[in-house]
């Protein structure tokens, strides 16, 4: 079988724009994010589901980009750190991160405030304890959470205030 | 490593789906969420040529709560399932709470019920709660609809009933009792994210006069499969729940089981979590039921 024959055509939207690929159908997002369309603050870790540094907002939900596969995108918008910053400058889950220095390497960073922007997006009230829930899939091995949820508690509050 | 697979197909139809997998038999598999089957894809355990993924399906995504049954589509994410407000506030709010229970947000946000019961790991956490719901596996293939009771749908780690060619299309929950609740724990390390090492799902109902009426254990981690530890339902029926009870039941299931050990524990440890868990949650049923 050549590979034209086994290609399929994928469309979807990231970060607000269109994107149609033709692509091979045994690839994972996360392949073809980085790959194809040169996002590399989607990072690849584990590439087993578990440390999430791979996460992307998928139809406004937190996903995994290494388990899904690539026919999977077609129709869904998707969001990744590339996305985040407006006109206005930096998102304020990202500048709270930077405030509070909840950075080390910052491999794990990315996914980080992805999964905290999913969260904020669907309850801009979480607690530390919905916080911690929601970052149960990213993993950071520098050294803990403490900096990383007190971001996100100050960005919380911030985006509340400008509501 | 790359996942080898050459072919991928996104069915919009049921029939569509059953046509594509009749048509590559034992050289396809199918994929839903994918947090399981992608991840076994690139390790190469599983070496198929095409894949079927039915996550477009939209009669795969329902739900139906109603008074005398629930039906749970297959393919729809544990995520929403977990969330869903008439499957919370129903005689099965524990198969919400199981969903709940399933890895991390992201896995939760993509994986399904029938992935996470095809998938037959002996602990999976969405498993004890249909087994203590005496719930229906409803299948479709190409000899037509069949259902499957849940206790007897897997054989093995990793294997089930499931013939070639077949797809789960949605779990029946039958109507449960007055005065009957059910209770879930895992013990794993690292929280839902981890595997479970021993998880204990239990429903009880009760008679008006307090004795049991119907009891389910479901046991996790601790043999081939999930499983139902049905010495301790019989022990049970019958018996006013007292401290002396909840006791001899935890040691007749701890008695019972004959887990391995592995590098998540040995198996004198989980038949000690077993003990003590079935304690747990035979008094947080007594407790709902108040």
């Amino acid at each position: 079988m050549s590979i034209l024959d086994r290609s399929i055509v994928v469309s979807f939207e990231v970060n607000g724009k269109p994107v149609e690929l033709i692509t091979a159908p045994n690839r994972t997002l996360v392949e073809v994010l980085r790959e194809d369309l040169g996002l590399t603050g989607v990072k690849q870790g584990c590439d087993d589901s578990n440390c999430g540094v791979c996460t992307v907002i998928m139809d406004g939900k937190a996903v995994k980009s290494c388990c899904v596969l690539i026919g999977q995108a077609e129709g869904t918008k998707i969001t990744t750190i590339e996305g985040l910053e407006g006109e206005n400058g930096l998102h304020p889950i990202q500048q709270a991160f930077i405030d509070h220095f909840a950075i080390q390497c910052g491999y794990c960073t990315p996914g980080m405030i992805l999964s905290a922007k999913a969260l904020l997006d669907e309850n801009p009230n979480a607690t530390e304890e919905d916080i911690r829930e929601a970052l149960h899939g990213n993993i950071c091995r520098c050294t803990g959470y403490k900096k990383i949820v007190e971001a996100i508690e100050a960005a919380r509050d911030e985006i509340n205030a400008q509501a | 490593m790359k996942m080898k697979f050459e072919k991928y197909f996104r069915p919009a139809t049921l029939d569509e789906a059953l046509k594509l997998v009749q048509e590559y038999g034992a050289d396809c598999k199918i994929v839903a969420g994918g947090t399981d089957v992608v991840i076994r894809l690139r390790s190469q355990m599983l070496k198929v040529q095409t894949i079927v993924d039915i996550s477009a399906i939209p009669e795969l995504k329902e739900v139906k709560v109603t008074e005398d049954k629930a039906v749970i589509g297959a393919a729809l994410d544990l995520m929403t399932l977990s969330k869903l407000p008439e499957l919370k506030n129903s005689q099965w709010a524990i198969i919400a709470e199981c969903a709940g229970h399933v890895s991390s947000t992201q896995v939760r946000n993509r994986a399904t019920m029938g992935g996470n019961n095809v998938n037959a790991s002996p602990s999976a956490d969405t498993t004890p709660g249909l087994l203590i719901s005496d719930a229906v596996v409803n299948v479709i293939g190409p000899d037509g609809a069949r259902d499957i009771a849940i206790n007897e749908f897997f054989t093995g780690p990793g294997k089930t009933v499931l013939k070639q060619g077949e797809i789960v299309v949605s779990f029946t929950l039958p109507a449960q009792d007055d005065r009957c609740e059910a209770a879930y724990k895992k013990f794993s390390i690292r929280g839902d994210t981890d595997i479970a090492i021993v998880n204990v799902g239990v429903r009880l109902g009760l008679n008006e006069d307090g004795t049991v009426k119907k009891a389910r254990v479901a046991l996790g981690g601790v043999a081939p499969t999930s499983m139902r530890a049905v010495a301790v339902e019989e022990y049970l029926v019958g018996k006013t729940i007292t401290e002396d009870v909840i006791e001899e039941a935890a040691t007749i299931a701890r008695d019972s089981i004959k887990p391995i050990s592995d590098q998540r524990a040995s198996a004198e440890y989980r038949k000690e979590m077993v003990y003590v868990y079935v304690k747990h949650m035979i008094r947080e049923a007594v407790a709902k039921i108040g």
